[in-house]
């Protein structure tokens, strides 16, 4: 047997440079997540997300020049079949005011934190930028609150919440949120 | 899940008829018939859709997204209104049981709450945290307490859902099956304020106008008219009465007849006459033109009453007058000694005779009463005396004069034959 002679020097360094490295580890990630959190999101989470931006993003997309039809068939390409049918139910009303008034917006969204989940369903709460006001309003960014669902073709959108569910989640959100980091 | 809501409405759907029969007397009796069928005397209003703003969904940048209600509504013919949402409208209204007017409504399948309970238990009731309902309320020990606080405005049902898409699954159902409506909800007296309604006065016919109140001074009043009655009592035979046993037949005496003649009272009533006019007009609530009946006065007519004012007491009496009395106590005892009064009165009616009364077809009545026979046994003058009274006349009912006192006198000579020595 070979025998490796250490000193106390040696060892002591050797120590001295563990103790940098945890330190230095530990300091980086109180850098970057601040609150303590964990900063991991499932890959579930992501595709739930990227879902609901996808289906906020086509909502928000507004060009009158191309009709309802086309503006409907981007929508429900991302959302649930309830969902198609939910928002499409309303959709003449608001295809009307937009073709009144010629508007043309795009949108960019921006996951902000999950609000809430289930086995098969995810509430999330959403940055949403717009190119241009649309009728009626003069914000250009704003928040939405929407439900995603998991189905058999993935994570699709389903729809937005109600007042009252908002109002409800809102109470909530301090105690059980989660907020996103990096994702998109 | 969406299989077993269908199962479920469709269960509580045959339920209805026979939860609605269960209880009597009530206005569900004109909505379904014996065998729990829709009767067929319902005023079918149709499809209506409204987009209420408790079916709205508030979006980003003040957008909406506007919902439809859509409801079923049938009209009873004593006016109320029954409404079938579909099943989604019945979940929005059940969410917001105020202002979607379902609070209003008599209640569903005329079972109360019980109905809205089980709905709301089985469309959401999976989607609910149940752990943290009975852990924030102890006092709660099964789930129809907290929809029945739901439905009463007392809990926020949002607090406590923990699922989102049983909304959508809902809507889905409702928009893919139209007829898939298994809440009856009673509005009683519907159709008159129609604007409260789930749906508002779209189709609702609206109820008659009452008839106005008949006029009751139209008519000029009622008029009586009486005429003067008649009674006598007089000697009928025989022509000179002697004193009974001087008379050739034994103990004819003498007869009397008493005799009253009521004429009718004439009665004149006059009748308003009315004649039905079909009124028909714009409705101002709902546009739409509608017809009632209404009653028009067109003239008096009259009637005249020939009322009968029968006899229904009669007496008569024959008294010696006080002159012959003395007569024959004093002249005629100076001549024929021990001369006395042997019967100086009689009660002839009812007595020696009785009486009878009739009617005949024009109203007059009479009253008959002979007294035969009567044994007068003294000589001189007898007066007679009868009197009675009559019924009175009615109409329908009503008194229309009271009864009539009548009386007569007369005079009756009874002979005597005295014999005389001729020298």
């Amino acid at each position: 047997m070979k025998e490796i002679p250490i000193s106390k020097r040696n060892l002591l360094v050797g120590l001295i440079l563990a103790v940098v490295l945890a330190l230095g580890i530990l300091a980086i990630q109180l850098f970057i997540h601040p609150d303590g959190q964990d900063s991991k999101t499932s890959p579930d989470d992501n595709l739930a997300s990227n879902s609901a931006v996808t289906a906020l993003e086509a909502f928000f997309h507004v060009d009158y020049q191309e009709g309802q039809d086309a503006w409907l068939n981007r929508i429900c390409a991302a959302s649930t079949s309830s969902g198609c049918q939910f928002i499409s139910a309303g959709a003449s009303q608001m295809w009307k005011k937009y073709g009144d008034e010629k508007t043309i917006v795009t949108a960019k969204v921006t996951p902000e934190m999950k609000l809430a989940e289930t086995a098969t369903e995810q509430v999330w709460k959403l940055s949403v930028s717009l190119s241009a006001a649309l009728p009626g309003s003069n914000k250009t960014q704003d928040a939405a609150y929407v439900a995603v669902s998991k189905t058999d073709k993935g994570w699709k959108f389903d729809r937005f919440l109600l007042e009252p569910e908002v109002k409800v989640i809102l109470a909530r959100q301090a105690g059980t949120a989660t907020p996103v980091g990096g994702q998109k | 899940m969406m299989k077993k809501i269908i199962l479920f409405l469709t269960i509580l759907a045959l339920l209805v008829p026979s939860t609605v029969h269960a209880q009597d007397q009530n206005p569900w009796n004109q909505v379904f018939d014996q065998n729990g069928n829709l009767r067929s005397d319902l005023t079918d209003l149709g499809v209506t859709t409204e987009h209420p703003s408790w079916m709205s969904v508030p979006l980003p940048f003040g957008q909406s997204l506007n919902l439809d209600a859509n409801y079923h509504r049938y009209q009873t013919s004593d006016g109320n209104v029954v409404v079938l949402p579909s099943a989604s409208t019945l979940f929005f209204m059940a969410m917001n049981p105020q202002a979607s007017g379902l609070s209003q409504s008599k209640g569903m399948i005329s079972n109360g709450q019980g109905g809205e309970i089980a709905f709301l238990g089985m469309v959401a009731g999976n989607s609910v945290d149940w752990n943290r309902v009975f852990a924030d309320h102890p006092d709660m020990k099964t789930p129809d307490q907290f929809w029945g606080s739901v439905l009463s405005g007392q809990q926020n049902v949002w607090t406590y859902f923990s699922g989102w898409g049983f909304i959508t699954t809902l809507m889905q159902m409702s928009w893919n099956d139209t007829a898939l409506r298994t809440a009856y909800l009673m509005y009683m007296n519907g159709a008159k304020n129609c604007a409260a309604l789930p749906g508002g006065c779209s189709g609702v016919v609206t109820p008659p106008a009452p008839p106005p109140p008949p006029q009751t001074k139209t008519c000029p009043d009622p008029k009586v008219a009486t005429s003067p009655l008649s009674a006598s009592i007089l000697k009928t035979a025989p022509n000179n009465p002697l004193v009974v046993g001087q008379d050739t037949q034994s103990r004819r005496g003498a007869d009397v007849l008493a005799k009253a003649t009521i004429p009718p009272v004439i009665f004149t009533w006059y009748e308003a006459i009315y004649e039905d006019h079909k009124v028909c007009g714009i409705d101002n609530l709902t546009g739409l033109s509608s017809c009632h009946t209404e009653k028009v006065f067109k003239e008096c007519r009259e009637h005249v009453e020939h009322l009968p004012d029968a006899v229904v007491s009669m007496q008569a009496t024959a008294a010696l007058d006080s002159a012959s009395q003395s007569w024959i106590t004093s002249r005629l005892g100076q001549t024929h000694y021990g001369a006395y009064i042997h019967q100086a009165s009689f009660t002839l009616i009812p007595g020696i005779g009785s009486w009878s009364g009739s009617c005949d077809g024009g109203g007059t009545c009479t009253g008959t009463g002979p007294a035969l026979k009567v044994p007068f046994a003294d000589p001189g003058t007898f007066n007679l005396h009868m009197s009675g009274v009559t019924s009175g006349t009615h109409f329908m009912g009503i008194s229309i004069t009271p009864p009539r006192q009548f009386s007569a006198d007369g005079s009756l000579q009874v002979y005597v034959t005295l014999p005389s020595l001729v020298p």
